[in-house]
């Protein structure tokens, strides 16, 4: 069996005292070994260089996060004369926190960590150049990005909706940055493709089985805002035409918007459904059900943005409610998620002596970050989903749009579901690339539980100041009319403002760890000491299609499968846009910030 | 206390797929339920929907859209509340950074009222205290819903779409009057 750093194996059940069926258990993966070792180190190397980028990005946006919480707080920080000379306004703030946290630490993460999965899992060799080529293109296109929000010349929030007009190089960087998330997909669908030619009649193992099918879903979303950024935003910023449509805009913006929250969340799902029972010391429940729940997100993330746009005019609402059908679809893979994960917690604890219905998670091991840091963002993930249900609904969306229970929504989800999870596994991943060791389990425990409270807080005070009608984006602490005064919202304004002290501590205390670890010396071989936490699996989907379970042959054609995603995409969206076109309405820019 | 259990009662694959299959049926029923529900308060009218692309007949207005430079043709020049010659009530906004026109709409109670609203600059957000009207305007667009005010008093009106440094200080008001008889 397969442990973590400083794991203690599961007691295993003697098979004197209880035979066990053999058929029962089946033992977890072994990942074919890479014998090129200055290949494996490069690869090694490239993934590295993904995650810590990913985390000074996290770093520098959410430093401006417990601001935002005290602005929400009833308390207006933004007129310190030192914040003052680093930011030229509270909305300044708002565009870094939300680029640098949504987009580039997401986006860099998920490119290291899903790059690197499928290579190990599948044990292909990919082109080493190509994969730095692309890590360089895509930090060139942040920097670049950088520059201009650095300068206050970008301050459009991270949706940043036409036509307020930024500096062209924003959306130049923009461009390029998210583009090379295009080649990483090329590269983890040319190695799948090179693995089935060269393994005909076998069944793509369960974890690149999972990175190919996400990497495929987001090259599909990714097109929308593509589609935007390089032939509408980027001319008309140039100046090459005299307006641009901010219909057309939002709506190809919201076709990547939505399905990218799921980008976000699959490699987390990765996470829980893969390594999270070897964490807790149980196995996965079925691999051929893993493997339709990625189906259907594949099939069904994107076709379903018009929910975002509730609130606006000229989208018919027959197709806004079609798209919120969708939607609702969409929230079945999840809540097949939430059972298999949380099956394989109970069964973890039961092998380790837990009972009773509920009297079995006191037996799992809470007090081990790998642990406690995916397992603590799935039950954020679940309150979340919930909330989400509500955003969704055509009918409760107008009560709630554009205010405070929107950022309280996503911090639950993408802010804690996401990055909690990246955070747990940064503290085996960083070991296992480095062998280098996690300086101290207490401190990153803490850390675990710190967010999670003070996500939980802040969630609270966010969703209920939102239901009175606080607005979002909005320097609500300096408003001048009385408004948010004459609201009765003392109570949540003073959990936001706490839960933002709460998050301050438990990011400092992250980053430290974090920190300490990568500047320690390599103590050994991370191959040995942190090997990928693979678990053992009770439904295993088998090796060979031939034999296979129905539900294993239909969902390995990710090909196939690939262009009926995008075909659902073309079905759900190509009316709709092409009256967008047919009646768009070119508008001049406007710099008001 | 931490004996191990019988093998026999740890999670199986014939138990676990019996579970997993009615958690899917669950999880389809729920997800029909709610779009069934939701359907259902969209039809019996709990919520203003928006109307646009021509659902309107607006002078200057063609397809919902309009140029946000020149209302000169449309009644967007003089933004208020108008009553027509049917009896029904129609209003005009207008927002711009940072502050809606006009800044005190006046409404009566109890009467079907329909709003169109449209931006000269930038998106805003037409966001109204306490109830569930809540929409984007857009340069170069009409936004059109009907909405009945039941109780006379004065609304904050929000605009809750980030629009600029002066976007938090971007409220106006609605004010439900008690007509004249
Ligand atoms: C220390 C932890 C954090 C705190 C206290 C915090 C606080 C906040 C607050 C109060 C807002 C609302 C601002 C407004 O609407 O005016 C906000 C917005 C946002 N946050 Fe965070 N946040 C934190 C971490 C994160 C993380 C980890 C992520 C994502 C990975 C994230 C993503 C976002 C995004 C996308 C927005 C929306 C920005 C916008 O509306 O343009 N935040 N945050
Ligand atoms: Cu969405
Ligand atoms: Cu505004």
């Amino acid at each position: 069996m397969t442990t973590s750093p400083g794991f203690s194996p599961a007691p295993q059940p003697k098979s004197a005292q209880a035979p066990q069926p053999a058929s029962s258990s089946h033992s977890a993966r072994q990942a074919p070994v890479i014998a090129d070792a200055a290949y494996l180190a490069s690869l090694k190397k490239v993934t590295q260089y993904y995650l810590v980028t990913a985390f000074l990005a996290l770093l520098v946006g959410t430093l401006m996060g417990p601001l935002q919480a005290l602005n929400y707080g009833g308390i207006n920080v933004y007129d310190n004369p030192i914040l003052k000379a680093l930011l030229k306004s509270y909305y300044q703030g708002l565009s870094l926190h939300g680029v640098l946290n949504a987009l580039v630490f997401t986006q860099f993460f998920i490119s290291g960590f899903l790059l690197y999965l499928p290579a190990r899992d599948l044990g292909m060799k990919i082109n080493m150049k190509f994969a730095w080529f692309t890590y360089v293109l895509m930090t060139a296109g942040l920097l670049t990005a950088a520059v201009p929000l650095l300068t206050n010349d970008a301050t459009l929030l991270y949706t940043f909706y036409p036509p307020m007009e930024g500096s062209p190089v924003f959306y130049i960087g923009a461009a390029v940055m998210v583009g090379s998330s295009l080649l990483v997909v090329g590269q983890v669908v040319n190695m799948w493709m090179r693995w089935k030619r060269a393994n005909p009649g076998s069944v793509t193992p369960l974890v690149a089985f999972m990175s190919v099918a996400t990497w495929m879903m987001w090259a599909v979303a990714a097109l929308g805002i593509v589609t935007e950024v390089v032939f509408l935003l980027i001319p008309w910023s140039l100046g090459w035409v005299a307006g641009v449509d901010p219909l057309i805009s939002k709506t190809l913006f919201w076709w990547t918007g939505h399905a990218i929250v799921y980008f976000w969340v699959l490699p987390a799902y990765i996470a829980w459904y893969a390594f999270l029972p070897n964490h807790a010391g149980g196995r996965i429940v079925s691999e051929p059900l893993v493997r339709l729940t990625f189906v259907m997100f594949l099939l069904n993330s994107t076709p379903v943005g018009l929910h975002h746009q509730y609130a606006d005019p000229n989208i018919s609402v027959t197709w806004k409610t079609m798209h919120m059908f969708l939607t609702f679809l969409i929230a079945i893979p999840s809540l097949l998620t939430a059972f298999s994960v949380a099956a394989s917690l109970e069964d973890a604890a039961r092998a380790r002596g837990g009972r009773g219905l509920f009297g079995w998670m006191l037996k799992l091991p809470w007090g081990r970050p790998t642990f406690s840091a995916p397992v603590l963002a799935m039950v954020s993930f679940i309150l979340g989903g919930a909330g989400g249900i509500v955003n969704a609904s055509s009918t409760f969306a107008p009560v709630i749009h554009n205010t405070a229970w929107i950022p309280g929504h996503f911090h639950i989800t993408v802010g804690t579901a996401t990055t909690l999870t990246f955070m747990g596994i940064s503290l085996w991943l960083i070991p296992h690339l480095t062998g280098k060791r996690m300086p101290s389990v207490r401190l990153a425990s803490a850390a675990v539980w710190t967010w999670f409270v003070g996500m939980m807080v802040f969630a609270l005070g966010m969703h209920w100041q939102g239901l009175y009608g606080v607005p979002r984006r909005a320097l609500v602490s300096a408003t001048a009319q009385s408004v948010y005064r004459d609201m009765p919202i003392a109570i949540p304004q003073l959990l936001t403002a706490i839960s933002g002290v709460i998050l301050l501590v438990s990011a400092v205390l992250y980053f430290y760890v974090l920190f300490r670890m990568l500047l320690s010396k390599r103590v050994d071989d991370g191959e040995v000491s942190s090997p990928i936490p693979y678990s053992e699996v009770i439904s295993p989907a088998g090796t060979k299609l031939a034999g296979a379970s129905a539900l294993v042959r239909y969902t390995e054609p990710l090909l196939a499968l690939w262009g009926v995603a995008l075909l659902l995409v073309l079905l759900m969206y190509g009316p709709v846009l092409a009256r967008l076109f047919a009646n768009a309405e070119l508008v001049p820019g406007w710099r008001l910030y | 206390m931490s004996a191990p259990r019988p093998a026999g009662q740890r999670l199986d694959h014939h138990t676990l797929e019996k579970y997993e299959n009615i958690w899917f049926g669950i999880a389809t029923v729920m997800a029909l339920f709610l779009f069934v529900t939701v359907l259902a308060s969209f039809f019996s009218g709990t919520y203003p929907s928006l109307t646009g692309e021509g659902g309107h007949h607006i002078t200057g207005v063609k397809n919902g859209r309009l140029n946000p430079k020149n209302f000169a043709a449309t009644p967007f020049a003089t933004p208020g509340l108008r009553q027509n010659a049917d009896g029904t009530y129609e209003a005009f906004v207008v927002a711009k950074a940072f502050q809606f026109e006009p800044a005190v709409l006046k409404v009566p109670v109890g009467r079907p009222v329909t709003i169109h609203v449209t931006s000269a600059d930038v998106l805003h957000g037409y966001y109204i205290e306490g109830t569930n009207i809540n929409a984007t305007a857009i340069p170069g667009q009409v936004t059109s819903f009907t909405t009945t005010f039941r109780r006379p008093g004065t609304l904050n009106l929000i605009c809750n779409e980030y629009c600029g440094t002066g976007h938090h200080n971007m409220i106006n008001s609605v004010k439900v009057e008690v007509q004249e008889p």
